[in-house]
């Protein structure tokens, strides 16, 4: 005997009926199982943001508007974010308010909004960090275990990012006078650079895949232990970067 | 002759038992010495405060007893001390610094001149010692022990606060470990890696640097993760 909708509609329709209930019953539970919270604060003249999280996305982005908003989902609904003002600017320390958690903080993904010119310092234990176009002194990504870091449009005098594992990708520009630090442990790194940018390299990456691509110049650079150092100008070689992989790739392009 | 040996010799003096010799060379080291003079002056009040009271006082009906009874008191105060610390002799330089000394001027001279010989000698044969390891190049083939001592150095952080992290880490849930692990041992790869270059090339400074740079990422992972 066959068995179809057409044979006999009622126990579908009842079936159907009994799933969409389900389903509306059970979306608002999973929405509530994340907290999110949202905050905004006044920038100040230099504007300073640092945030220590344990896990999760950090999204950094500017816009035009004289404040910092803070927007943080929260998979542990005990997990605490206790955001302070203070003389250098604003502080999240995730890891210092949940302390009394055990290490169960749960992943926090947080979006940060704030002036161009603002400098941020971020730091997360594992989990994504993106910066799109801050422009202020400092920019500072670290991952202590995995995780990629994305960096677009960032023109900051100072720029430091590292992690264990993960890929780093860098598109911007290197300021005159600048220190531009990329380290990671095992992944590509990838620097992407308008054609004038000046700057002096030291590469180095244990596995000798260093690829300067359209900055090579064989005159003004030199290869050191085999191959496993690149060092050199690129212009006026007035920036100065600094990049190591244990285990993964360096390479240049030019935007 | 010192202080200390004319106070030994007050007692004597002030009981008139002294010898003729040893009587003037006190007095004229009591002319010049005003502490042997007042500790002399002290002990002269006290013998002749005794002297003056002699027979004022009755002595208590069986001195003998009260002098065993004092004694036994101050054996038994003593004897567990006296167990537990064998009677040491002080040692020389207790004896030396609990001395009192005076020398004469020609004593004294002489002693600032043997100083300042010996220190004029050794300073001129340091500095000329100094020069040497200046100028003279660094010895071929031997190992150099300054990035040894702070190999050994970082290991032993590692190994401390490996123990931290350890203490803590069943805390943790799976992925957290699982990331944790998988990251120390991508550093580990790149010490392991570098030492490996090191022994083929013990002077390649990449790898000298990638070593040096891994360690400190280790410890540093250590004690981030030590506190979670």
């Amino acid at each position: 005997m066959k068995l179809s909708a057409s044979d006999n509609p009622r126990p579908v329709k009842i079936l159907s009926a009994v799933f969409s209930i389900l389903i509306v019953l059970t979306a608002p539970s999973f929405a509530l199982a994340q907290q999110k919270v949202s905050r905004h604060y006044p920038a100040g003249e230099n504007v300073r943001f640092e945030l220590k999280n344990v896990t999760g996305t950090i999204t950094v982005e500017t816009w035009n508007r004289d404040e910092i908003a803070v927007t943080a989902l929260m998979d542990n609904r005990k997990a605490t974010i206790n955001p302070r003002m203070t003389e250098a600017g604003l502080v999240i320390d995730i890891v210092g308010d949940n302390r009394g958690l055990g290490g169960n903080v749960g992943d926090i993904n947080f979006k940060i909004q704030l002036p161009a010119r603002s400098s941020v310092d971020l730091e997360t234990r594992s989990g994504q960090i993106n910066v799109h176009n801050v422009q202020g002194d400092l920019v500072r990504a670290h991952i202590w275990t995995s995780g990629d870091i994305q960096m677009l449009g960032v023109n900051a005098s100072r720029v430091f990012a590292s992690n264990v594992e993960g890929n780093i990708f860098f598109d911007g520009e290197f300021v005159a006078g600048g220190t531009y630090e990329f380290k990671s442990g095992r992944g590509t790194i990838s620097l992407q650079l308008p054609a004038s940018c000046g700057f002096h390299v030291v590469a180095t990456s244990s596995v000798k895949r260093i690829s300067m691509g359209p900055f090579w110049d064989e005159r003004r650079m030199q290869l050191l232990s085999d191959g496993r150092r690149i060092t050199g100008d690129v212009g006026d070689g007035r920036a100065s970067v600094t990049i190591t992989n244990y285990q993964g790739n360096i390479q240049f392009f030019r935007r | 002759m010192n202080c200390e040996k004319y106070q030994m010799l007050l007692s004597d003096f002030v009981d008139g038992t002294l010898t003729a010799e040893d009587c003037a060379r006190l007095e004229l080291h009591l002319g010049s010495c005003p502490d042997c003079t007042d500790t002399g002056n002290d002990l002269r009040m006290i013998v002749d405060f005794c002297r003056g009271q002699r027979g004022q006082y009755e002595p208590p009906p069986n001195e003998r007893a009260m002098w065993l009874r004092i004694s036994n008191l101050i054996e038994a105060e003593q004897g567990p001390l006296n167990q537990l610390q064998p009677a040491a002799e002080p040692g020389w330089l207790f004896r030396l610094m609990h001395r009192s000394w005076q020398v004469s001027f020609p004593q004294l001279a002489s002693i600032v001149g043997t100083v300042v010989v010996v220190v004029a000698l050794g300073t001129g044969f340091g500095v000329r010692e100094l020069v040497k390891t200046a100028v003279a190049p660094p010895a071929p083939n031997k190992p150099q022990a300054l990035p040894d001592e702070r190999h050994r150095q970082q290991q032993e952080m590692i190994a401390y606060w490996n123990q931290r992290v350890d203490l803590n880490k069943a805390r943790w849930s799976q992925q957290m470990r699982d990331t944790f692990d998988r990251n120390v041992g991508v550093i580990d790869a790149a010490v392991d890696d570098s030492m490996k270059q090191l022994k083929v090339n013990p002077h390649d400074p990449v790898s000298e640097d990638i070593l040096n740079d891994a360690l400190n990422d280790k410890v540093a992972l250590l004690k981030e993760f030590s506190d979670y």
